[in-house]
């Protein structure tokens, strides 16, 4: 069974854990990043981050240098490091300003591999990718542009610490080289070129029936290239070739993916239920969902903490009522008997999922991975329990 | 409050604005040549008509259908076919011809639907075959169906 919690009545737009998977920084989508730790079977929030002044739209936690980075709409992003405070010996965690370029809305961050860099996708037609300066102790960007002509909504990178996928609104999904000289070694050749200049264009790829680009991920090896667009496709890309395998979903949109293995992706987004796509360089195929909404469920997600279940003695239909019209958008008025029971969704999460991330490893396996979605919800699923589709109109469908 | 700026087409101004042929591969056939393949395949439809196979007529009117610019005539004969096919349906047929269809004839059926439910009272459009169509696709084609036809900057 998925593990079912609910953090926050507004939306998680953005999620990242710890390495040891204790702590979890989520967006809610505010101002500040949250910080919570996982005591028993509920998540605490012990730290707020609070320094950006617009919407944080991206968080990523760095498993070995323990670093979280965030970038917000307003256009900045900070590196936030927990230290020793001065006066008290506590460890805090301080932020470091990062000094991006742009003159949008920052909208997706990610660590690279060895976590020297790191990539800021924009609505500035650009890709800030960010190094350490030691010798003024700041980090500078230098900026992906050509050929980008829209907003890049997503950043992946490849496990080279060199190459970098991008899907972004003028329906491409690229495969570009943000090497550093300062920081990169010369890379070994891989399926995507071998002479790798800064801003190289490795590869432009788009749906057939267009649709802006959502998220991208290199496969495990980084040799296969998933990117999954608005039209209510996922697109499976072999550089060699190229062979582009494209699946279209008789379902809503997929905004955010993970691979989970070489042959596995699990993919989510506002059909609300993440579903796996499995297959190889001859085809790839819908292997089913994580979310088997034929079994039984107990009534209540598990609450993670503040006022979601636990309204005490405001917890009365009106109440519930009014909260999921707030909440889940949904309204129920005109003379049905039991409100909640005929507009909750038969899929756990309640909203469209936001972020689907890796969250347990076995060797180079993914087992179990995170969705947050704008339900305010976290789910971890276990990868392996894939049932099949059943019924054409995907996962929207009201009890 | 004065809404009137936000008809301002600001792109103007910007020399590196996306247009909108930017964000689909254009049509590599000549609009002379996609006119010609429009008349010809308005009298396949005829004959496909004539025995009875509408999934057959579907496909020969739906695989390659005109899209882009400068092609407006190659479009309305189109529609003018398929809107012929679409009334000589019976209701109770739908869901099965529909089913026989490529995904490709599928998304480009549902982008004429929405085509001629644009364009009330024109010709032959009738709002109820239409929506009979529509309601048959989206159970077949599920909703995904109905994003592609608006996200797909092929416009038929």
């Amino acid at each position: 069974m998925p593990e079912v919690f609910t953090l926050a009545q507004t939306p998680v737009t953005a999620h990242s854990f710890s390495a040891d998977r204790s702590q979890l920084a989520v967006s809610l989508n505010s101002n500040d990043a949250q910080i919570l730790t996982r005591q028993g079977l509920e998540w605490v929030p012990t730290v707020t981050l609070s320094e950006h002044d617009k919407l944080i739209t991206s968080i990523d936690w760095a498993p070995n240098s323990n670093r979280i980075v965030t970038c917000s709409q307003d256009r900045n992003a900070y590196v936030w490091q927990e230290q020793p405070d001065l006066e008290t010996g506590k460890l805090v965690w301080k932020p470091t300003l990062v000094l991006l370029r742009i003159n949008r809305a920052a909208t997706h961050v990610r660590w690279s591999p060895r976590e020297d860099k790191f990539a800021v996708a924009s609505g500035a037609r650009a890709i800030a990718i960010c190094s350490f300066d030691p010798e003024n102790n700041w980090w500078v960007s230098k900026l992906l542009k050509k050929p980008i002509r829209s907003t890049v909504l997503s950043v992946d990178w490849h496990p080279n610490n060199v190459l970098l996928a991008a899907g972004s609104a003028d329906m491409k999904a690229r495969v570009f080289s943000a090497y550093i000289k300062e920081v990169d070694e010369r890379p070994a050749p891989t399926a995507w070129g071998s002479k790798l200049p800064f801003n190289t264009v490795c590869g432009e790829y788009s749906s057939p029936a267009g649709g802006w680009v959502h998220t991208v991920g290199f496969s495990p090896s980084g040799d296969v290239l998933a990117f999954a667009s608005h039209d209510s496709s996922i697109s499976i890309v072999y550089p060699n070739g190229p062979v582009i395998h494209n699946i279209r979903m008789p379902s809503l949109p997929i905004v955010s993916l993970s691979w989970t293995s070489e042959d596995t992706i699990v993919a989510a987004g506002h059909d609300c239920r993440p579903f796996v796509f499995s297959g190889s360089e001859g085809g790839w195929q819908e292997a089913g969902t994580l979310d088997d909404t034929t079994s039984p469920r107990s009534a209540e997600p598990r609450s993670g903490f503040g006022p979601s279940n636990s309204v005490g003695r405001l917890r009365t239909s009106a109440f519930a009522t009014f909260r999921d019209a707030d909440s889940r958008g949904q309204s129920a008025i005109a003379g049905s008997a039991s409100p909640t029971a005929d507009t909750k969704l038969l899929t756990i999460h309640q909203n469209t999922i936001t972020d689907v991330r890796p969250y347990e490893y076995s060797g180079s396996n993914v087992i179990k991975v995170s969705t947050s979605g704008v339900d305010g919800m976290l789910v971890i699923w276990d990868v392996n329990a894939v049932v099949a589709l059943t019924g054409r109109l995907g996962g929207a469908h009201l009890m | 409050m004065d809404n009137s700026f936000r008809k301002i087409d600001i792109d103007i101004y910007d020399e590196d604005a996306l247009r909108d042929d930017e964000l689909y591969e254009t049509d590599p056939r000549d609009p002379a040549e996609v006119l010609q393949d429009a008349k010809q395949r308005q009298g396949a439809v005829r004959g496909f008509l004539a025995k009875n196979d509408i999934p057959g007529a579907l496909t020969v009117i739906l695989e390659n259908a005109p899209y882009g610019a400068n092609v407006e005539e190659a479009k309305i004969i189109t529609l003018q076919s398929l809107l012929t096919i679409l009334n000589t349906t019976k209701a109770t047929e739908i869901t099965g011809v529909v089913k026989l269809l490529s995904q490709d004839t599928q998304d480009t059926l549902m982008k004429y639907i929405y085509k001629g439910m644009a364009m009330p009272g024109w010709g032959d459009i009738s709002g109820s075959v239409l929506l009979g169509w529509h309601e048959k696709l989206t159970e077949v084609a599920g909703v995904g169906c109905i994003v592609r036809t608006m996200t797909d900057r092929r416009i038929v």
